[in-house]
């Protein structure tokens, strides 16, 4: 699929550059010349990143920014920063800013930051993981093997973290961290739970993979090696 | 017309009636131990004379009592419903083990629910007196989506396509799956603290 950048740059030679080589790329390119263009773009359109200089005329991209976010948009932005300034950098970055460069900067590094901010987007929306005979699929939520169940977005949330950290235990802390993000009534025994939920689902759709606990926590594990 | 049961219907019904005593005593027994009722519903029905006669011409086989009674195996049918997905295999274990009632066919579409979603675990029996029995197992909530999916499954979508309605009625039936397991689980963690 082609990716969709808003390019928000108001130097007309630099834009028309950078759009050539964006294209060149594949991507699929919008140039807008101020701040208040840009956001005109963002509330009509949607786009998978944004190129955003910081120093524009009518609104500048620090204020592009915070208005798009706090109207709830959260497409990737990757801002370009005249200065050197520290202050400049931490402001784009607490306002909302996935990423900068500061300028002068080279070709070849702008791209790889576009790509790393695409790349980051398509696969959180459209992951499989698997491991051994389990496949999880992110889109549809769905746990399979031989058969295929729904799970739950906890459930799902909690599998997704055992798969990518296969090989190694997760406390039930860690865990309460990074799933229920220290929720008030997530508790140990929740995570239990969640964790002989999950055991039972992977049984029955077949699986011959479980979760196993020890004194260093949970970990994923195939059955058919304990038997 | 003649009657496709060739005058066994009273018979039938007999053998019928009986395994229907037998499953309600083994439900009283379980009920006994675990202080759980295993079974929420239990229906047995005699294949009407219209529907055999309507299989008899769909399979190809001539519409008499010989292919009614030994050619097609659910003249007698028996579907058994309970409560956890625990209860269908151990109701399954106490039938396979039954003296008077020899196990034909086993087909676990739970484990290996079919395309569409469906599940249920599907046993034929032959009696002592030589009738077939087709038993069907399954939880209330395979039960739930069998028969919603029975009352939508002739409907053709005057907008949208069949293809995106068969998956979303799968979808439906993997979700109430996923919720069965999570019952029994809560089920065996409640179980586990008495004990």
């Amino acid at each position: 699929m082609t990716a969709r950048l808003l390019l928000a740059e108001d130097t007309r030679d630099l834009n028309r550059a950078l759009t050539t080589v964006l294209e060149h790329e594949g991507y699929n390119v919008v140039s807008a010349y101020d701040g208040q263009e840009a956001l005109d773009y963002l509330s009509s359109e949607v786009f998978d990143a944004l190129v955003l200089d910081i120093m524009m005329p009518k609104k500048d991209g620090l204020q592009v920014l915070s208005e798009m976010r706090a109207a709830g948009n959260y497409t990737p932005v990757l801002l370009l920063t005249a200065k050197a300034e520290v202050d400049d950098r931490v402001a784009g970055l607490d306002a909302g800013a996935d990423d900068y460069l500061t300028k002068p900067f080279a070709m070849k590094e702008l791209l790889a930051r576009v790509r790393s901010m695409t790349r980051r987007h398509d696969d959180y929306a459209k992951q499989r993981v698997a491991f051994e005979d389990v496949l999880l699929d992110a889109q549809t939520f769905e746990l399979s093997a031989a058969n295929t169940v729904r799970l739950s977005v906890r459930e799902f949330e909690l599998m997704q973290t055992l798969v990518s950290h296969a090989s190694r235990p997760l406390t039930v802390d860690y865990l309460l961290d990074s799933v229920w993000r220290q929720e008030d009534d997530a508790q140990e025994d929740t995570v239990q739970l969640y964790v002989s939920y999950l055991r039972g689902k992977l049984k029955w759709v077949g699986s011959h993979v479980t979760i196993q606990k020890s004194d260093e926590g949970f970990c994923l594990a195939n059955d058919k090696t304990e038997l | 017309m003649d009657d496709i049961y060739g005058g066994k219907r009273s018979d039938m019904e007999l053998v019928l009636n009986r395994f229907v005593q037998r499953i309600k005593e083994v439900r009283q027994s379980m009920a006994a131990e675990t202080d759980f009722d295993t079974i929420e519903h239990m229906l047995a029905r005699v294949k009407s004379e219209e529907s055999m006669r309507e299989k008899c011409r769909r399979k190809g086989l001539p519409e008499t009592a010989e292919s009614a009674l030994t050619k097609i195996y659910d003249a007698l049918g028996v579907r058994i419903v309970c409560s956890f997905l625990s209860d269908v295999y151990d109701i399954r274990d106490h039938i396979a083990a039954e003296p008077d009632y020899e196990v034909v066919e086993e087909r676990d579409y739970i484990r290996n629910a079919k395309p569409n979603g469906y599940r249920s675990y599907h046993m034929i029996l032959r009696s002592v007196e030589g009738y077939y029995i087709e038993i069907q197992l399954r939880t209330i909530s395979m039960d739930t989506w069998a028969a919603l999916e029975h009352h939508l499954r002739y409907k053709k979508p005057h907008v949208g396509n069949q293809k995106l309605i068969v998956q979303e009625l799968k979808r439906c039936a993997d979700e109430l799956a996923s919720t069965d397991v999570s019952m029994q689980t809560i089920r065996d963690m409640l179980l586990a603290e008495e004990s």
